[in-house]
């Protein structure tokens, strides 16, 4: 069996902070003598993940998200544990490993403002030494997918933030790496162009077969795009498996949604009413339960039922549970 | 590495070309300094009768003339870019590339210089006219200045990434920066030739600024000037362990904020 090619084992990241009070004398205090706090950002995370997956890496603001990722592209050096990328350590920096990867941080730019991205797309050519022909196809294929043709030519530094972020991807990817990073890629981009990006990280995974590990605090880049996810919350890997085992485990119950006729009444005997307003009603039932529930509804409401459907609650609603949750899921489903 | 460099070079010319007001004004601010303490000297060398410590008017105005020129072209500013880097987190980008971000400084140094020197030399060529400077050196003073302007360029440069590093613990490291600007102020001949400071010798800064401009004004012997180089080559090899030890302590460091 092929080596992960993401491999981490036991990682942990522990940054040292300083801390003081809020006002005047907590101030003088603190420059004559400063305190410190150990903050723990990663606590020892396990996680494979093997060539070509994409994986959704989840978790609230702070949870150790970016600062696991920029482990793994050799930002950081970590406080313990281990980790290899396509078999080298990140944090070394080696040439063959600065070449096999890419990290593309939704808010943060790599092209230099005052020039056309393409003048910088020649630079990172020789940088990464491309060679001239698959230079071109490359470019040709990323111009095709991210439909760049009008944006080459313009200082990036008169781009909108949608056209930005298709050259910064097109930057991050002409040196074809095996292995993605992306750190919220959709932040901040409207509807249309969060649904192009997503189309063109699935089409990108697909034709080249590269690995791709991807932060996003929009599900729906998550649900398109991951058939796994790692969740993971004050830097402890909470959950890794397949996304959709996740609502099952985490969820273990069906969203019933009915709209009727007339005025909603009380139907608390079906299931808990998580909200009821005129004539739309909610229902939370046990999933074992949820056709037979369905079924009395049907029934026993009759004509006054105007339609009715039967969904997995969404997946915003699941992993809320789960970061809610007191103990990594790991531990409890051990 | 020269496919690299020529396409770094292609680019900066491309983005310093956008902010050609700026470039002037850096050039203008960069001889306003020499020329105050030229006028000063001249003031001074006036009034003891033309000449002090051996300085005639005129080798205080050709003195000045190669350390204006020398100046340009030992300037290094990475230290403050350095610094910006890091707050901006736009030095991430950079470490995530098979490239040394040094590299793209030396570009950037480059380009700078090589484009504004032609103006600076027009009006260096004004000043020398105006003070009637007559340079008195000989073939091998031209010949020892071009080692000897490297030398220094690079120790300037080195120097500047050796502050620079010190982001890494510090965040902000603007007060290091005015440090090194005012000690390089006193003792890299700046405010009087160092043959009129002594101490400046044991210390880095003169052979970044005084030692290259005395061997341009043709101020020196050959076995002082060879001398001169022997010091430039001995603190650029201080410099750069200095350097590879900072940066490889400061990565350990470093906390990638902002980006």
């Amino acid at each position: 069996m092929d080596a992960p090619v993401v491999d981490v084992r036991a990682l942990r990241k522990v940054y040292r902070v300083t801390e003081r009070e809020t006002g005047l004398a907590a101030t003088f205090r603190s420059f004559v003598r400063r305190r410190y706090r150990e903050v723990l950002a990663v606590d020892g995370i396990t996680f494979h993940i093997d060539a070509g997956e994409v994986v959704g890496f989840l978790g609230p603001n702070g949870a150790g998200k970016t600062t696991t990722l920029k482990m793994l592209s050799g930002l950081l050096y970590p406080t313990g544990g281990e980790a290899t990328v396509l078999g080298h350590v990140p944090w070394r920096r080696e040439g063959a490993f600065l070449r096999g990867m890419t990290l593309l941080m939704g808010n943060r730019s790599q092209l230099v403002w005052d020039i056309p991205a393409a003048d910088s797309f020649l630079v990172l050519k020789e940088i990464y030494a491309v060679p001239e022909a698959q230079y071109t196809r490359t470019l040709d294929e990323l111009t095709d997918l991210l439909d760049l043709g009008p944006l080459l030519h313009k200082p990036v530094r008169g781009l909108s933030l949608g056209e930005r972020m298709k050259v910064e991807f097109a930057a991050g990817l002409l040196h074809s790496p095996g292995v993605a990073f992306l750190d919220e890629p959709t932040l901040g981009l409207d509807i249309s162009m969060q649904g192009r990006i997503r189309r063109f990280v699935a089409e990108y995974n697909r034709r080249s077969g590269a690995t791709i590990l991807l932060t996003s605090h929009y599900m729906d880049d998550v649900v398109a795009l991951c058939r796994r996810v790692i969740v993971i919350h004050h830097g402890v890997l909470l959950y890794d498996g397949a996304l959709a085992d996740l609502a099952e485990r985490m969820a273990p119950y069906k969203r019933i949604s009915v709209t009727l006729r007339g005025t909603v009444g009380d139907l608390s005997t079906y299931g808990e009413v998580v909200s009821s307003n005129e004539n739309l009603a909610t229902i939370h039932v046990p999933r074992a339960q949820a056709a037979e529930r369905t079924a009395r509804l049907v029934r026993e409401l009759g004509d006054q039922l105007a339609d009715i459907s039967v969904e997995d609650p969404p997946i915003e609603e699941v992993i809320d549970k789960v970061f809610a949750s007191e103990r990594p899921l790991a531990e409890a489903m051990a | 590495m020269i496919r690299i460099y020529r396409q770094l070079l292609v680019a900066q010319i491309q983005a310093a070309a956008q902010y050609r007001i700026q470039a002037v004004l850096w050039m203008l601010f960069s001889i306003i300094r020499p020329v105050i303490f030229l006028a000063a000297w001249t003031a001074v060398s006036t009034a003891q009768g033309g000449s002090v410590g051996g300085y005639t008017t005129s080798d205080f105005a050709a003195y000045y003339i190669a350390l204006t020129i020398v100046g340009h072209l030992t300037t290094a500013w990475n230290s403050f870019e350095f610094e910006f880097e890091v707050r901006q987190g736009r030095l991430s980008p950079k470490l995530l590339r098979p490239l040394h971000p040094l590299h793209y400084s030396v570009v950037e140094n480059l380009v700078w210089k090589v484009t504004t020197f032609l103006p600076l030399m027009l009006v260096c060529l004004v000043i020398a006219l105006t003070f009637q400077v007559k340079w008195s050196g000989e073939w091998w003073h031209l010949a020892l200045f071009v080692p000897s302007i490297v030398l220094a360029a690079a120790l300037s440069f080195m120097i500047g990434w050796v502050v620079a590093t010190a982001t890494f613990w510090l965040q902000r490291i603007n007060t290091v920066n005015t440090l090194l600007q005012r000690t390089s102020f006193i003792f890299a001949g700046q405010i009087a030739p160092i043959a009129l400071q002594v101490i400046s010798y044991s210390l880095p800064f003169a052979y970044v600024l005084a030692t290259p401009a005395e061997i341009l004004r043709g101020g020196v012997t050959l076995e002082r000037g060879l001398l001169y180089l022997v010091g430039q080559a001995v603190w650029l090899a201080l410099a750069i362990v200095a350097y590879r030890f900072a940066w490889r302590a400061g990565l350990r460091e470093y906390s990638a904020v902002g980006a």
